[in-house]
Parts: structure tokens; sequence; C-alpha cells
């Protein structure tokens, strides 16, 4: 292996420990096999790192900060953005790993603390056994042989120690992509000139610019007058000369329009694009307090300041596939989706805060409905053993500009994940998958909560729809035979639910010959029309509910009927997900039922799937 | 909050086009009533004067308030009196400004004919997107978009589709939209029915519209009157709208032994699949005593009913009459029909005591199909 400074040479180290005459030896260097490595622990890696683990496999997942999260993180603060908000005004939730995590933290940080967010997906990723977490790990270098990646070498920084993984699969979630760049992997950054792809929003040539990065802050008030004096690196704002939409007003969560982009080597200027990122939110912050105009803010007083820039855009790797604008605004149907998006085509301008004349965003389009994101775009081109999720996928600029978002990334991360969980398993490529098993990996991720639009479930193994007797006890909408239509949730104006009428209620299944059955899997609702991210500051209202969602089912049970008895085999009082699974050994029985008791406080219940497996 | 700094303007100009209040010639009698309501754009509960208009039978026909929309931005607040009306059961009619009052919107901008027509099918609908708004939302954007109020980006910023208010009037559509879609309407729809007499009551058991049915229930349960008539009523409505049948039986536990037994019978054999399923469920919760006598003739229809209904029966039987001859000997033929149904039967008779003929049968069925069971 190549190594310019050899990190692992401790010959001049003089390690020396008091009370004692020996000197260790420091070993500063690991070796780690598993079946994939997924580098960058933000919504997608974490989602990518997850679906692997519970497909399977075993997982290393390397994340170069103390915190998860990436841009989520306390540290950038960015929320969680997905299809929060399609032309309806409505959101359009992703369901799957994503869920699970805002679910959990509705349950688990009710105080919407960014700090306690952080141990939440902490918590989230080290439940599972498969997973190895590296944390203050940067993925510097790979080691690719033949196009394909055979190691990655990493440095971890709380340890000084060089730690090399080796994978069968390696997946880069890290936004900037230096894994994939050092193997070689084929990418491209700024802007695409308007003929490549037909792009009505591409500028007319081509071109370097990326979206900037934004430092946040936040404020609060303190019930008394709070002077400010702004430090010696503030670069003021000129509010007279800037474009109205730098709206100030509300100011108390910061400006998401602080930010600076690149023409050139986003990359490389990182560290002096951030010294005067912070000139800048304080030039702003500087405005809010001393210019006068608002009076509103005499009372507040910064309360945090991120000192992390959250990037927007840097490297954006070459698959199989790039997808396009006209792919999102044509909603193209794709043979292989396996992600979806919806957030505007809400690509900055060239410049950012530097930029002042032109509105921060262009807000080109908003969606009225969901797009596909398909699996080509999301491995390397040239790379065999290379998949990406986040904004570093195979896509144009402009389509960065709406898929860039993390609800987007986290279903990304998702069926990167799982795809590399099938490609361990049946020792194959990722573009193998596409052109072999593509269904295989869209069932798989259907079945795990993921959503396709316009792909209805249609998974051979369950055997719900074998039932020869489906009934509930009572019906307000929808309709039993519903659950077993492969679309897990209601889908443009479509309904594909059933809903009793009230609590109690049962939903009862039952087959003329018996079966062997050994699990049985619901989706229940959670509102999918209602934003639940963690916001800095919260409200009620018609896309977002501060609280757990109400539909949630809280409290159920499982009967089995054997030899014509219904048997209660496990009761739940307390569930906190919408895939709700019952496991249990192999029995032969004639039917089954799940008594619904109680919701998070709505009146009924609406399940949206039930299957069922030998 | 919006009542600071009120400034009432004097009120000059009379647009409002009335809507015709149709039962204004029948109105001869207004009852006063003070109650408070909690309005989302006041810190504290509000006493207001809800009217009562009654026909000369004592029905009630109508109610209205007056309220205060108030036009609050910065420093200048403007109060215009505005009458609401709801018919009896809580639906919105019209709304009508003191004689020479004018809406107004943000900068003095006057209504025209066409906003007051609009900010009527916004109070009309009750799944406003204002049902969900914050008044500091509307604060905000007026304060500082003044030449946009209502359709401005931004991450708390009100947004709402022009359809959905006037724009420029956001406040104004607010305040009006909480009076006449709040609490006020389950007090209406009380008032009207502690006002209305026995024989009212009767009309709203049948009345087409379902809130009728609904307010009359819970009077009569307020009034713990179980008559046979009014159960007689009810019935029939049960077997005509399923929907309404979890009400009924909700009322129909209230009474009397005999008059829940009736009731119960005469829906099971009267009614169709909903109202069999929706009576034995009922049965198998009541804490009345239910005779053998009574249950065994429910057996009766077995062989009439399709699997979810011959296994709610059957388990009302296994709860309720086990081992009862009759029922026994009801379920027996339902061996040899559909298998599904047969095999839910076998089961419940494997648990039954049974004549030696009855088992000998059971275990026939058993050996036919013991690779099924």
């Amino acid at each position: 292996m190549k190594k310019l400074i050899d990190l692992t040479d401790r010959s001049s180290d003089q390690w020396v420990q008091m009370g004692s005459t020996e000197k260790p030896t420091l070993i500063r260097e690991k070796k780690i096999s598993s079946d994939v490595v997924v580098v960058g622990g933000g919504m997608a890696g974490i989602c990518a790192a997850v679906s692997a683990a519970r497909n399977g496999i075993k997982v290393v997942l390397v994340q170069d900060r103390a915190v998860l999260g990436g841009n989520a993180s306390s540290e950038i603060r960015v929320i969680v953005h997905g299809v929060t908000k399609l032309k309806s005004g409505l959101p359009e939730r992703e369901t799957g790993i994503l869920e699970e995590i805002l679910l959990l933290n509705r349950f688990c940080n009710e105080q919407h603390s960014f700090t306690v967010w952080d141990h939440v997906l902490y918590d989230f990723v080290t439940r599972e056994s498969n997973i190895t977490l590296m944390m203050n790990t940067q993925a510097v270098r790979s080691n690719t042989k033949d196009s394909k990646i055979e190691s990655v070498l990493c440095w971890q920084l709380s340890t000084e120690t060089l730690i090399t993984l080796l994978a069968e699969q390696f997946i880069d979630c890290s936004g900037d992509g230096l894994m994939g760049a050092t193997s070689g992997a084929l990418y491209r950054t700024g802007r695409e000139g308007k003929a490549e792809f037909n792009e009505k929003y591409a500028p007319d040539e081509p071109d370097g610019w990326q979206m900037g990065a934004t430092i946040l802050l936040s404020s609060k008030d303190m019930g008394k007058p709070m002077p400010f004096k702004a430090p010696p690196f503030t670069i003021k704002f000129d509010a007279e000369k800037t474009h109205p939409d730098r709206r100030i007003i509300p100011f108390v969560e910061g400006f998401w329009w602080v930010e600076i982009g690149s023409k050139g080597d986003i990359i490389g200027d990182a560290e002096i694009d951030r010294h005067r990122l912070m000139g800048y939110a304080y030039g702003v912050w500087d405005y809010v307090k001393n210019s006068g105009d608002f009076p509103e803010a005499d009372n507040f007083a910064l309360d945090w300041v991120g000192s992390l820039p959250g990037r927007r855009e840097s490297r954006r790797f070459i698959g199989d596939y790039i997808l396009s604008e006209p792919d999102q605004l044509s909603f193209k149907d794709f043979e292989d989706a396996v992600a979806f998006g919806g957030w505007p085509l809400d690509e900055h301008n060239p410049g950012g805060i530097e930029n002042l004349s032109q509105p921060p965003s262009f807000w080109h389009e908003h969606f009225d409905k969901i797009y596909q994101i398909p699996f080509r775009s999301l491995y390397s081109k040239n790379i065999s053993n290379l998949l990406f999720a986040g904004r570093n996928i195979s896509q144009t600029h402009v389509s960065l500009s709406s898929s860039r978002v993390m609800g987007t990334c986290a279903t990304m991360g998702q069926a990167v994940g799982t795809a590399a969980a099938l490609c361990v398993k049946k020792e194959i490529t990722p573009r193998e998958l596409t052109q072999n098993h593509i269904t295989e990996l869209q069932e798989q991720l259907l079945r795990d909560d993921a959503f396709i639009p316009q792909r209805p479930a249609n998974d051979t193994q369950n055997i719900a729809n074998t039932a020869d007797k489906i009934y509930a006890s009572s019906t307000l909408s929808g309709d039993v035979k519903l659950l077993l239509d492969g679309v897990s949730r209601d889908e443009n104006g479509e309904i594909h639910h059933w809903k009793s009428e009230g609590l109690d209620s049962e939903l009862t299944f039952e087959w003329n010959d018996p079966i062997m059955l050994s699990s049985i899997e619901i989706k229940c609702d959670t509102n999918v029309k209602k934003n639940i991210m963690m916001l800095k500051n919260t409200r009620e209202n018609e896309a977002y509910t501060t609280i757990i969602p109400p539909e949630l089912l809280k409290s159920l049970s499982l009967e089995l009927l054997v030899d014509g008895e219904w048997k209660n085999y496990e009761t739940k009082d307390d569930n906190q997900r919408r895939l709700i699974k019952f496991n249990f050994d192999t029995i032969k029985i004639s039917g089954f039922r799940i008594k619904m008791y109680e919701t998070y406080g709505s009146e009924n219940v609406k399940l949206f799937e039930v299957r069922c497996y030998k | 909050m919006i009542n600071s700094l009120k400034i009432t303007l004097s009120l000059l100009l009379p647009l409002w086009f009335l809507i015709s209040f149709q039962t204004k010639s029948m109105a001869v009698k207004n009852i006063n009533h003070k109650i408070v309501l909690k309005h989302p754009g006041e810190d504290i509960p509000v006493e207001v004067t809800l009217v009562e208009v009654q026909d000369s039978d004592g029905l009630p026909i109508a109610y209205f308030t007056d309220v205060e929309s108030v036009i609050c931005l910065e420093q200048v607040c403007k109060i215009v009196s505005v009458r609401i009306y709801w018919n009896n059961i809580g639906v919105y009619q019209k709304y009508e400004l003191e004689n020479g009052a004018t809406l107004e919107k943000y900068e003095d901008d006057l209504f025209d004919p066409e906003d007051y027509k609009k900010l009527h099918t916004i109070l009309a609908n009750i799944d406003s997107p204002y049902k969900e708004v914050y008044l500091d939302e509307i604060l905000t954007v007026v304060d500082e978009h003044t030449e946009d109020i209502d359709a401005v980006s931004g991450a708390t910023a009100l947004e709402l589709d022009e359809k959905d208010t006037v724009p420029g009037a956001a406040l104004t559509c607010f305040t009006l939209w909480h009076w006449v879609n709040g609490d006020i309407v389950s007090i209406i729809k009380n008032k009207t029915g502690e006002s209305v007499s026995n024989k009212q009551l009767q009309q709203f058991l049948v009345d087409e519209n379902e809130t009728y049915f609904y307010i009359a229930i819970a009077e009569l349960q307020k009034r713990k009157n179980y008559s046979k008539e009014f159960i007689d009523t009810i019935i029939k409505r049960g077997l005509k709208d399923d929907f309404l049948l979890r009400t009924a039986f909700n009322y129909l536990k209230g009474a009397s032994v005999e008059n829940y037994l009736y009731a119960a019978e005469t829906l099971f054999f009267k009614g169709s699949r909903e109202q069999k399923l929706t009576t034995t469920r009922s049965l198998i919760n009541t804490d009345y005593k239910v005779s053998k006598g009574y249950l065994n003739n429910f057996s009766t229809q077995f062989s009439k009913l399709d699997y979810q209904e011959v296994s709610l029966l059957l388990e009302l039987m296994q709860d309720k009459n086990p081992n009862s001859k009759v029922v026994i000997e009801n379920v027996l033929p339902l061996l040899s029909g559909d298998f599904i149904i047969a095999r839910r039967a076998y089961w419940f008779l494997n648990n039954e005591t049974l004549t030696t003929k009855q088992e000998r049968e059971i275990k026939c069925f058993y050996k036919k199909h013991k690779d099924k069971l």
C-alpha cells in the first residue's frame, strides 16, 4: 500500500509512563474485516448501515465526527427535510428506517434537543449487533485493484490509529466522497450546461459553481435587554443591497442563506470559507441587534452558533445513470426505482451571500407529487463494488438541488444498504444486481417499509393473500382487502387502507387448509401527510405535528388459531413503530387475529398492510 | 394580543349582501344564553351572548351572536362588530355587519364585494387551513411582508393558497373562522337538544341529516328517556342506516333489560349483516343477564349466516349459552356445509356436551378432515 506518510511509524514516540519504568509499545494500527463498509454517519449512512445490518451482514460504519447525523447533527443543525412540502403544502413522509428514527426521536426527545437527537441516533445505530461503529474516524484512501476497492485506510483521530477496513462492498455516504474519489471512481462537480440533459434550469454553458455551505445560529429571549458587540472577524451585512428573499424575520433560528458557494475547489477552500461564514453569520446578527430596525430582538441573545458549515454540494459520482431535472419534473418511471424525493428544485444562487442581488434560492419549481430515484444512480460506473447515497450520487447539479435534502438521502441510504447486503449474499456487483435481481431488491425495501412511488409490492413469499377469509370487526373507511394491495400508504388520492370504527378492533385472517407460519408484519398509520422531523421551533399545524402521531397503533396483540382455539401469542403494549413485527417459531395455524386496543390518540386504527411469512 | 390598542372606527358603508334568512318570519322568541368561549386569538376565555331563535313550537331554528372582528396591525387596531348566524345544529349560515360597517384589509384597503363572498366561503369551510394557523404566524407575516402577506415562503411564515384566504385580511379570516367553527358549535347542538320537546326529538331521530340523530340520542341519554316509542324509532333508523348502529347501541344499553333485548332481537332478525354483527357483539359485551331461551332463538339463524356472522354468534353461544341442546342441534348441520364454517362449528361442538350420536357425528367429521383442522 502506498503511504506518503507512514502514520504507523512510532519510532520517535517517547511515551513515558509515570510510576512505571516501562515504555509501552504503542501499537496504533488495526485491520478489520467485514462484509460492508459504510463511510459517513449522516442520515444516508445511518440508514445504509442499519439496513445492511438488518439484512444479515456485518457492517462497519465510519463517521469522521464525534456525533452521528451529519448535517442534521447538533454540530450543524439542519432540518431533516425530505418530501416535507409538496405543492399541496403537505408532506409525503419517507417511512422505512428514517421513519423509525423520527418516531424514536419523538419518544425520546420530546424537548427537541439537538444534542439529545445526536444520542437518539447513536442509540439507534449501536443497538444493531451487526454494526461496528467507528467514531472520529475518517476514510482517507481507498486501495483499489482491478476497479474494485479491496480496502480503505482510515485515521481515527481520538486514538491516533490507522485502521484498514476490508470488505466486499463499500458505500460512500460521506457527502464529499473522499473514499470514492481515491478509489478512482469517476465524479464531477459544478453545473452542467443546459444542453447536456435538456435542463431548463441549468445555465447555458457548464461552469464550476457549487451551492454553498451554511453556518446556522440560534438565539433566545433572555427577558431583558441584551446588548451585542460583534467580534472583530464579523463581516458587515449590507441589508440595503440584499435581495428581499433574505428575510430576517423570524430571526430566532438563524439564517439558512448565510452561505458561501464556490466555482472551484469547495473542499480545498473549506477552512477559509468557514472563517468567512462565521463573519457573515455574526454580521447578520449584528444587523439584527444593532441596526435599530428590529426592536423585537432587543431581549434576544445568541444561544448557539455553528462552527462547522453544513455543505450542500461538492463531488457527484458518476453511476450507470445520471439523474437529471427532466426525470424529476416528468416523474419518470424507472424499472430500477428504489428511492424517492419531492423537495422543490431549490437551487441556491451562485455565490450565496456574496451574491446579494440575487435571491438566496431560485425555488425553480415545487412538485405536486413525488419522483423516483433509480438504483443505477447509486453505484459507480467504473468501480465495481462502490455504492453511494446522499448528495454525492450520480445526478446533475439541478437534480441535486431537490434530492440533496436528508430525508431523501435517507431513502437512498436504505436502498444501498439493502442492495449491498444482497450483493454480499449473492457474491455479485451492484450492476449485476440491477440486471438480474432488481425486483428482489425492491421487494425487500418495500417489505422493510421503504416506499417506492407507483411500485406496489408483490412479494411472492408473502402468503397473506392466500387467506380464505379476511374480515374486520368494523370498517369505517377503506377495506380489509386493501391491506393486500401492496401499497403501504394512500397514494395520489387513492385509498389503500382499512380503518376501524372505534377501538377495540379485530382483524382476522383464516385459511381453509392450515398453514405453517413464523412471521406476521403490519404497517400501521403514522399519518405520512404530516411532518414529524425535529424542528428548532415547533408548532402544530396542517403539515406538522409536535406530538407522537396520534394515529400510531400503541397497543395490540396477536392471537393464533391453533386446534380451533384462539391463543394469545404476544401483546405489545408500547409499540413505537409503523412497521410492527411478530416473529415466532414456525407453527401450524388455521388463522391469526390482530386485536387492536389503543392508538396514541386517534379514535380509530388505520392499517395499510398485513403480511405473513412461512 | 388582538384586543390591544382597539380603536373603534365609524362604520359608514353597508356593503354586505344579505343571504335571505328564511326562518326569520317564523321566529317568535329569542332566548339569550351567556356563554364563555375560548378563542385562539384571545388570552382568556370570552363571554358572549348566544341568541337562540325559536319558532312558535319552541323549536330552535337558528342561533346568532355578535363578535368583534379585529383588524389589528402594529399600533393600529380596528374593531368591527360582526353578527354570525348558525342553523339549529351549529352549521354556519351567514354573517352580517352592523349597519354601515365595512371590513377592511391591511393598509386601509376596503373589502370589495368578491372579498365578502370569499369570506363567507372561508367561514363555511370547516376544514379551512385557518383551523391550524397560529395568530403569531399571521402577525409575523403582516408585520414583515406587507406587499405579500399571505403568500410568503419560509420556515414559519404563513402560506395559504389564495382560494383559502382573503389576501390582506388573514387576521379577519382567522378571527371570524374560529368564532364560527369553534366550541360554539357543540354548545349550539347541546342547546338545541335541551330546548326541544320529546315530540321534536322523535323528528330528530328520523331526520335525514344524521347530526339530528346524534343530538337526539345525546339528549335522550341525558333525560334518561328509554321509552318504547323512542326505542322503536331508533330500531327503525338502525335497520335503515348501518353507520348509526354504534350510537344506537350506545343508547340502547342504557335501556331496561327487556327493552334492550327486544331491540337486539329485532335488529338481529330484521336486519342485514351489519345489524347482525353489531347486535351479536353487543350481546357478547352486555352485562345484562340473557336467558338461554332468548339466545337459543338466535341459533335458528345459523344456516342463513356467513362465516363471520357464524363465528361471532358461536363465540356468543360459547360465552353465554354453553351446552344448549337447541344450539347444538342448530349447529350440527353446519358440519356438512362450507368447510371453513364447518370447521368453526366442529371446534365449537368439540367443547360442548354432546349426545353419543352427536359425538359420532363430530368424530366422523374429524376423521374426514383431520389434516385441515
